[in-house]
């Protein structure tokens, strides 16, 4: 007997279960839903460990399938108008709801209720997450770092969002799609951030957070209506990103920059996958800020070591995503790539430009960097200074250690 | 061995830590079954009729209601105590708090 079945089978099965089912009985059912496509995975889980079925995926859908009429019982039960459901051809046009392309088509429009604007910010990911993506709330928790009692809230908060302005569970046609499009690529993009950039978390956490944006993104781009550039450009950065997932952290789960991470962990089907969406992404006058990210991954992958880096070209992408999202930590990036440049004069004028206060918690990063700078115009009592207002303003403990030992580093230097 | 304790449905297991305890117990039945030891087994529903006294006092419950319910059970052949103790080592769900009861059956002489 074969044992293994598909990694994320249950999870990603959750989510199609959910937003088939929630496109027959509708979103305001979405509790019965979820409880009943549970229920099948305990199920599963329990008689499987006797017999596992030939295709367990086709042994969960039809399970789904069976929970569809003990769903409209309980509906029955619980409201008096509720039409007939189990005839003839109703029968037949709930089969149809299963087959793959209609799975993928309730997956869509569970996600764009999930990015619908009358939700809450915040509340959009914690929804997705779990209704599209098949994450407890526990899950969720750890993933975004937050308490399950604040999770909780917010995914009770999405619900009476979506029950109040009785959203319907649809894609949005014509400019409207558009709009809202740009709202789905945002959540994508954050939940993909979330994995990438948070250094706290397990490899597993991060591995799955990506690997759902990712399996979210590509589900877009199976839609024609959505086959646009931006969409390929925003799959392109996440694909160049992951390849160097591995290679972010070493065996003690510490963070290694760019400089020091070992290139040869990085994954190369993921660049050419990355390479090849790119090429689909720039069949297009206008770029999107995903363009540039994606634009400037590439560029870092392509230097085979780190002095090999092409910082004039990078320092030209940053330059066109600033025109675009004029944000002061892009202005910091680019001082800090004129440094690696050794162009302290353009350093300079970007510093300038730059007020510490409007990078909040990433103020340190902007004293550090003044402080390199001092240090590479022989400046050493300001790049003292700096180094200092740099530890002063610091959260995290990692951070903090890294710049306390460059600090005693530089007084054993300049003495 | 019986195994005793709380069902998945009272704990809210997501389906991600349902499938790794699925597998978790597809490798343990297949230990033991390539060890040619395994002799039988069923899962328990979690729904319980107790009969209880002299009036046959009937009582429906369902899992949430009792502290602990018998979830099934795996009948083994072993030398004794000791090596089905190591064999229950491998029991997927200890750390739920679920419990392993190794129990002889009795052998009775003509």
């Amino acid at each position: 007997m074969e044992h293994k079945v598909i990694d994320h089978l249950f999870r990603h099965h959750s989510g199609k279960m959910v937003s088939v089912l929630t496109r027959i009985f509708g979103l305001q059912h979405l509790d019965i839903i979820e409880d009943a496509v549970q229920d099948t995975f305990l199920k599963a889980s329990i008689s499987w460990r006797k017999q596992q079925p030939d295709y367990p995926e086709a042994w969960l859908t039809k399970a789904a399938k069976n929970r569809v009429l003990d769903i409209f019982r309980t509906l029955k039960t619980k409201q008096k108008h509720i039409g007939q459901l189990s005839t003839g051809t109703d029968a037949i046009a709930i089969n149809e709801l299963f087959l793959d392309k209609e799975i993928e088509d309730a997956q869509l429009r569970m996600i764009f209720t999930a990015c619908h604007p009358k939700l809450d910010a915040r509340d959009r990911i914690s929804f997705a997450l779990k209704t599209v993506s098949g994450f407890s709330t526990k899950e969720i928790a750890s993933a975004l770092l937050t308490k399950h009692e604040t999770i909780k809230k917010r995914l009770v908060r999405a619900r009476k969002s979506i029950q109040k302005a009785d959203l319907k569970f649809s894609i949005p046609q014509g400019n409207a799609l558009n709009e809202r499009l740009e709202t789905v690529m945002e959540v994508l993009y954050l939940i993909f951030n979330e994995g990438f950039h948070s250094n706290k978390k397990e490899q597993l956490i991060r591995e799955d957070l990506c690997g759902e944006a990712m399996r979210l993104c590509r589900l877009l781009l199976k839609h024609e209506t959505m086959r646009q550039p931006k969409v390929y450009a925003l799959f392109a950065l996440m694909c160049f990103h992951s390849a160097r997932l591995a290679s972010k952290t070493d065996t003690n789960n510490e963070v290694l920059d760019l400089k020091h991470q070992d290139r040869t962990l990085w994954h190369f089907p993921l660049i050419q996958l990355g390479n090849t969406m790119m090429n689909k992404a720039v069949e297009t006058e206008t770029f999107s800020s995903y363009h540039y990210e994606a634009a400037i991954a590439a560029e870092h992958l392509k230097a085979r070591t780190f002095e090999d880096t092409n910082w004039d070209k990078i320092l030209h992408w940053y330059q066109s995503l600033y025109e675009l999202q004029p944000m002061p930590s892009h202005v910091l990036t680019m001082a800090v790539i004129c440094l690696q440049n050794e162009d302290y004069k353009s350093a300079n004028a970007y510093f300038k430009k730059l007020n510490p206060d409007a990078l909040e918690q990433r103020k340190y990063l902007y004293y550090a960097a003044k402080a390199d700078y001092y240090k590479a115009t022989k400046d050493f009592k300001s790049a003292l200074e700096h180094i200092s207002e740099a530890i002063n303003c610091v959260n995290n403990d990692l951070e903090k250690q890294y710049l306390l030992k460059k600090q005693e580093a530089w007084l054993l230097e300049f003495s | 061995m019986i195994f005793v304790g709380k069902e998945y449905t009272d704990l809210g297991l997501s389906p991600e830590d349902m499938q790794g305890r699925m597998e978790k117990w597809f490798a343990w039945g297949s230990k033991m079954e390539k060890a040619g030891i395994l002799r039988g087994g069923e899962a328990l529903t979690p729904q319980i009729r107790r009969i209880v006294g002299e009036n046959r006092t009937v009582t429906d419950l369902t899992s949430a209601e009792v502290k602990e319910i018998v979830g099934g059970f795996y009948l083994i052949e072993a030398r004794d105590f000791d090596a089905v103790q190591k064999i229950a080592e491998d029991f997927p769900d200890y750390d739920l708090g679920n419990t392993v009861e190794i129990r002889e059956i009795m052998v009775f002489d003509s």
